[in-house]
């Protein structure tokens, strides 16, 4: 070992310190101190009169039916979001990837929703929504009352609640993905494009068969973070339907603030956010096995 | 056991002196009393603030001095709950009505026994201390008080042909229901019930007077058992009426306009005493005022606000305490309070300053406060049953079936009781 090396040893705890400090402080021992106080019946408003109840916090919340419809509706949301996200952002990333000012304009336009606070998207899009009664009626209803088709109650429909939130979730968030695609399409290799192009490749093929497998790597981030984002799911359905018609639309995080605030059995709160903090661990090992991320 | 007058007074002095030996021991050093208390409109927002001017040039000579902290109203209680978590609540806060029996029965309220005299008590409204006051023990009180009544265009109720009733009267439900047929038929929307509002509370505070008027209940007396309460066939049948507003068109499950009545769309307005200046400033001789219609032989209304009360355990109790009586005052706090933000005074001997309470329509705010009005319920739970009402009725006044609604709601909220009594694992 050179004494470069030697020293580049004993330095690097150093430069890493701070961050493990932060780290640690901000999410490490409070992961720990919830994975604790997860075993505990826990009064929010006594901290102080604690007490042990084993893995009773874990039996009460899967055996709670709110919680357990929340987990379905989360599941489903990201099953409706994560993959129509992905492909929407991947294909608006690739129309929008040229120089001219129009296009940067429309990139502009489709990462716009991305700047603007969800509470106020939230209910801008609850106005769109609103149901046909009649000068109560919000355009999106209108344009279907125009086009000949029936007017629908998008968010008071358990049947169609939380599609409707997935859509405007997908909406608010494509932008942000595209641009990380639009990032990623920088580093395909112009070169490769054009040999392609030139032995008679169609558009299809390039894009298939060079530029997707060019962006494994960003493919794989966006789908960890659009399902992390997906689980992490509040806003929407917390100010657009309060998780309602009957339970249809309820989050996980929305049933994990309801058990902090409105129930205030911080213990059950605690398990519940370990639940989905392993659910989001698994699914994220998971997708990362799947794709095997490529490193150079 | 109660406290005898003697008692009380004793008991009423040694807070005073307490207060003065605080104001008077001049640490300059005393750390300043911390109040919190939610942002309520711009108007009460100034009001207090001077309020909390005046109680800090009173005590000026001392060393008593109140530092008032605002908190946006939207989540005010999640942070009065994250406050109490750290402990770190102010000596002296503000909370919503409903929640009192929450924050007394986990030890986090000082009760008031001898902070007022018996001649004080009894000049507050009447429903200020039956809110403010858990298992025998008085723990907040108020400087305003809130009503829920039915508001009408007389103009608009004549045009289609329907009788108002005499003053101080409600609709019964079926005369209520005939007269938005009636409205209807005449071309006008006949009501508002603002189900568009966002705040869960809206709906239990609103509608529980119409599940009271039917002889029903939202819990039982005990606080806590809420299984055959709440989706009781009383309950059932009075939730049944009220969705035939909506499935018969007579009021809108999913409006847009936040004032309908006051910008002459609809012919009522089911709603409070908030609107009052507004309605009246409006509609002027066209604005009738009436109690809630309800589906029993009497009306009943809804009542209840925010009130103050002091933190335990506490280093400030006794300067804590003079605020309170600063606050609820009749001079010093209640009349800027309710002159600003429009809400009734919370003291009977109050409302000598305010000659409008004299008169029709606003009169009946007082009366009803008197003799109709009843508090939300006062139970540990009261978080989970407000929240779990209120979905139930979003839900049925969108065509949800009445009995099935709410014994789910009946049920969820059951599994959060039990559990949290340690009847359920």
């Amino acid at each position: 070992m050179t004494s470069w090396e030697r020293s580049y040893a004993r330095s690097a705890p150093w430069f890493l310190l701070p961050a493990a400090v932060l780290l640690g402080v901000f999410v490490v021992v409070p992961t720990l101190h919830a994975l604790y106080l997860s075993f505990h019946q826990i009064d929010l408003l006594s901290l102080d009169r604690q007490r042990w109840s084993g893995v009773s916090q874990y039996a009460a919340v899967l055996s709670d039916p709110r919680f357990r419809r929340a987990f379905a509706n989360t599941a489903l949301f990201a099953l409706l979001v994560v993959p129509t996200q992905t492909v929407v952002s991947f294909a608006l990333a690739l129309w929008v990837n040229r120089p001219e000012a129009p296009w940067r304009a429309l990139r502009t336009v489709f990462f716009a929703p991305t700047v603007v606070a969800m509470p106020v998207l939230a209910i801008l899009w609850t106005l769109l929504y609103q149901p046909a009664s009649g000068s109560d009626a919000g355009p999106i209803n209108r344009v279907l009352l125009g086009l000949g088709l029936p007017a629908h109650a998008w968010l008071r429909d358990p049947r169609t609640s939380l599609l409707a939130v997935a859509a405007m979730s997908v909406w608010q968030g494509v932008g942000l993905q595209m641009m990380i695609f639009l990032a990623g399409l920088k580093a395909v290799p112009p070169a490769q494009l054009e040999a392609a192009k030139l032995d008679g490749a169609s558009a299809w093929q390039r894009t298939w068969h060079i530029t997707i497998p060019a962006l494994r790597n960003t493919f794989v981030f966006v789908l960890s973070v659009t399902s992390i984002f997906a689980f992490r799911l509040f806003v929407q359905p917390y100010l657009m339907t309060r998780g309602g018609p009957g339970n249809s639309s309820v989050s996980l995080v929305e049933a994990i603030y309801e058990m902090t605030f409105v129930a205030q059995d911080l213990g059950m709160a605690c398990a519940a956010s370990m639940l989905l903090l392993v659910t989001l661990c698994v699914l994220t090992a998971l997708q990362r096995l799947a794709l095997a991320e490529v490193r150079e | 056991m109660g406290l005898t007058p003697s008692r009380l007074e004793i008991s009423r002095r040694s807070w005073l002196a307490a207060a003065l030996s605080a104001a008077a021991c001049g640490c300059s050093s005393r750390p300043a009393l911390r109040i919190w208390a939610h942002q309520g409109q711009e108007a009460e927002h100034a009001a207090l603030a001077g309020i909390v001017e005046a109680f800090n040039r009173h005590h000026a000579a001392g060393s008593l001095r109140a530092e008032l902290t605002f908190f946006p109203d939207f989540q005010y209680p999640e942070k009065l709950a994250i406050a109490a978590a750290a402990g770190d609540l102010p000596a002296a806060f503000e909370l919503d009505g409903p929640l009192v029996a929450r924050f007394a029965s986990a030890g986090l309220l000082a009760p008031l026994a001898g902070l007022f005299s018996a001649a004080e008590r009894r000049d507050f409204l009447p429903t200020i201390i039956e809110q403010g006051t858990f298992e025998g023990q008085l723990y907040s009180v108020g400087a305003f008080e809130s009503a829920t009544v039915l508001y009408g265009d007389r103009e608009m109720l004549a045009g289609a042909g329907v009788a108002v009733p005499a003053a101080g009267q409600a609709f019964t439900w079926a005369e209520l229901m005939l007269a938005c047929e009636r409205l209807k038929r005449s071309g006008v929307r006949p009501m508002s019930l603002h189900m568009n509002e966002n705040a869960d509370e809206w709906f239990t505070y609103a509608f529980s007077p119409l599940l009271w008027s039917g002889g029903g209940a939202l819990i039982g007396n005990d606080g806590s058992s809420v299984r055959g309460e709440l989706a009781s066939a009383r309950n059932v049948a009075s939730l049944r009426a009220w969705q035939a507003l909506f499935e018969l068109g007579y009021a809108s499950a999913d409006p847009v306009d936040p004032d309908p009545f006051g910008g002459g769309k609809t012919a009522l307005d089911w709603s409070g005493h908030w609107m009052m200046r507004s309605h009246v400033a409006k509609k002027g001789a066209r604005l009738l005022v009436m109690p809630l219609p309800g589906v029993g032989p009497a009306p009943v209304a809804g009542c209840g606000t925010y009130c103050w009360g002091i933190a335990r355990p506490g280093h400030q109790q006794a300067a804590a305490g003079a605020w309170l009586r600063w606050v609820t005052d009749p001079e010093h706090g209640v009349t800027p309070l309710a002159r600003a933000s429009g809400a009734i005074p919370g003291r009977r001997s109050a409302f000598s300053r305010f000659p409008e309470y004299d008169v029709m329509p606003y009169a009946w705010l007082k009366e009803q406060l008197e003799t109709i009005a009843r508090p939300r319920p006062r139970t540990v739970f009261y978080s989970t049953l407000t929240q779990r009402f209120a979905a139930a009725l979003r839900d049925i006044a969108r065509g949800d079936d009445v009995a099935e609604r709410l014994r789910r709601a009946e049920d969820e909220i059951a599994r959060v009781i039990e559990r949290r009594s340690g009847r359920r694992g």
